[in-house]
């Protein structure tokens, strides 16, 4: 449609333009939201197209935040190829996690990723000659380069480091997804046994899948590292994973776009909420419950039905 | 300490572990068989046994007493929430269920949090428990001989009240085919209700007698993880399963802290896949 692409346009200027107008401290904030943006977008992955559901994506986020760290730490690469560097690491440590997990289906499948991110956490915790054990790794620089280039280790450079890595990720999904990849994870969504019955493998899908997935969550881990400038255990804690989860669902499954503006509501929310109450938690618990009882396609999903109110629902919209 | 006696202790140990362990998986287990979906909130629910016990202990200066309350109340709550809730979920697929489960669980944690703060609270033993038994020279405390028997206990009263009863088969029967016994002119979602309930009341009793030995502290929901083990391993919705994967988890644990304190968590995940790949439905569960 003519609207949307003139929305999202007007979108990637207004990010493009922000670090002109906005003050340091909104920076920050937007900051810390693109990389979110992109940490629930690569879930949407599993949980949208492929009803893969993930209580276990915080091990991805955090994998890529201690690769960043420790490949920040120990050699001199530039910022830009250690942020893709630790997503393909990810990337190609989940290929043994996807092929252990896909064993299971539905709900033990969902376990299985808990149970792994759990692990990751663990052994973040435990080994502490190489993570740093609880106190986590700190100090990472960004390190400038390539070719002497300093733009990308300036706060707004960063800022505009993280706006291409989603956009760069947004774009390659959405071309995943149009694909005919993409419309044999769409089947596996409505119904893997017609989709096995037609001759694809589908645990090979789904290993595929799961392992992008990761890999685009590991570089927002990644970046989250290089943001802060440390990475804890804390981040790959199974909170963080249901945390994304909500901001999947209550953005909008099934849609790229809706995961990333559920992470904002998910932020706005937190920063609203936490200065007039404590409870904000509690309240986020409530509005999610609410979204899963009666909005179960979230934001993007109300957002549609209002402007073609007219029109029969598809159910999943992409 | 010689071997014999080594060996026994760590048994003891690892026993009364799984009896802490059973209650936690065989609620689990209970709600899988009979709904097809997975509570997440039973770590919660586990944790908020424990907290309730507290009170009720230190209201009523009894912790038999808090042992009495503290599932009740968590079966309430488990009860409205199915009735208000779960039930209009059935329609929808099972992971509508685990994530509205799952904001349960975020409530939970957050209401358990104002209420009792976050620093872990010291619940008493109960009357008479305190003390500590010698077997074979080697300090035993009575407490954990009394959650081993009330972990054997409460399986047999259970394992009997499935296979033995005429609410047990009906149980059964609704875990098999629900459409069938609801056109048999059963109202299976009071069967539902009920079963939910029992599960969460069970997961609350578990709180509530791990919380003198753990402390109850906001950390416990993460047992909802050692819950999914187990059921796994059992095999998912089987009660005998829950108390086979119980007994597995509770060794691996007590043994592996003991010889590898650090791959102790690994060795439970790497048995985990492991039971996966040789039989994806569970060790006595049907094949998935």
């Amino acid at each position: 449609m003519m609207k949307n692409k003139i929305l999202g346009i007007l979108a990637i200027l207004c990010l493009l333009v922000a670090p002109q107008v906005l003050p340091n401290y909104a920076m920050t904030l937007l900051t810390e939201l693109v990389i979110l943006a992109l940490f629930a977008m690569s879930l949407d992955l599993m949980v949208g197209y492929t009803k893969l559901v993930s209580f276990g994506h915080a091990g991805a986020y955090g994998l890529g935040a201690y690769a960043c760290a420790l490949l920040s730490l120990n050699t001199t690469l530039p910022l830009p190829i250690v942020i893709l560097l630790s997503a393909l690491i990810v990337g190609f440590i989940a290929i043994g996690i996807a092929w252990s997990c896909t064993m299971a289906t539905g709900v033990s499948f969902a376990m299985l990723t808990l149970a792994f991110g759990q692990l990751a956490y663990a052994i973040a915790f435990k080994w502490v000659s190489v993570t740093g054990g609880s106190d986590g790794l700190s100090g990472i620089p960004k390190r400038p380069g390539p070719f002497g280039w300093t733009l990308l280790t300036t706060k707004p450079g960063f800022y505009l480091l993280t706006v291409a890595c989603l956009l760069g990720a947004y774009f390659f999904c959405r071309a995943l997804i149009k694909s005919p990849f993409g419309q044999v994870l769409r089947g596996i969504r409505e119904n893997e046994m017609k989709v096995l019955a037609l001759g694809y493998s589908t645990r090979r899908y789904k290993i595929a899948i799961v392992s992008i997935a990761y890999m685009f969550a590991g570089m927002a881990g990644a970046l989250y590292a290089a943001f802060a400038g440390f990475a804890i255990p804390e981040l790959l804690f199974w909170t963080v994973s249901g945390q994304v989860l909500i901001m999947v669902i209550v953005g909008g499954q099934g849609t790229l776009i809706g995961p990333m503006l559920g992470a904002v509501f998910f932020i706005m929310v937190e920063h609203k909420l936490s200065e007039i109450t404590e409870t904000w938690g509690l309240f986020m618990g409530l509005i999610f419950i609410a979204f899963v009882m009666f909005a179960p396609n979230g934001i993007l999903g109300m957002l549609k039905k209002n402007t073609s109110a007219g029109k029969p629902s598809q159910g999943h919209a992409s | 300490m010689e071997t014999f006696s080594f060996i026994l202790i760590q048994t003891l140990n690892a026993l009364s572990q799984a009896s802490l362990l059973f209650f936690l998986g065989s609620g689990l287990a209970l709600i899988f068989g009979i709904m097809r979906v997975v509570n997440f909130s039973h770590g919660a629910l586990y944790m908020l046994g424990a907290y309730v016990g507290y009170t009720t202990a230190k209201l009523s200066g009894s912790v038999w007493l808090a042992m009495f309350i503290a599932p009740l109340a968590v079966c309430v709550l488990g009860l409205f929430f199915e009735i208000g809730f779960l039930r209009r979920l059935y329609k929808r697929d099972e992971s509508a269920f685990l994530l509205v489960t799952f904001g349960l669980t975020l409530v939970v944690a957050e209401v358990t949090r104002l209420t009792w703060g976050a620093p872990p609270l010291q619940v008493p033993l109960p009357s008479g428990l305190s003390g500590v038994l010698f077997i074979l020279d080697e300090p035993m405390p009575t407490y954990r001989l009394f959650l081993i028997a009330a972990g054997a206990l409460a399986s047999v009263i259970i394992w009997g009240f499935l296979e033995r009863t005429r609410l047990g088969l009906l149980i059964r029967a609704t875990s098999q085919n629900s459409q069938m016994v609801h056109a048999l002119g059963t109202d299976i979602n009071i069967v539902r209700s009920g079963v939910f309930a029992l599960g969460c009341g069970l997961a609350a009793l578990g709180g509530v007698l791990a919380a003198p030995s753990i402390t109850a502290s906001p950390g416990m929901s993460s047992a909802v993880i050692d819950a999914f083990v187990i059921v796994i391993i059992g095999g998912m919705g089987s009660f005998l399963g829950a108390i086979l994967g119980s007994l597995i988890v509770a060794a691996v644990q007590t043994f592996g802290n003991y010889f590898f304190p650090d791959f102790a968590m690994a060795i439970l995940y790497l048995l985990m896949l492991g039971v996966l790949i040789i039989r994806p439905g569970g060790l006595l569960g049907k094949e998935a």
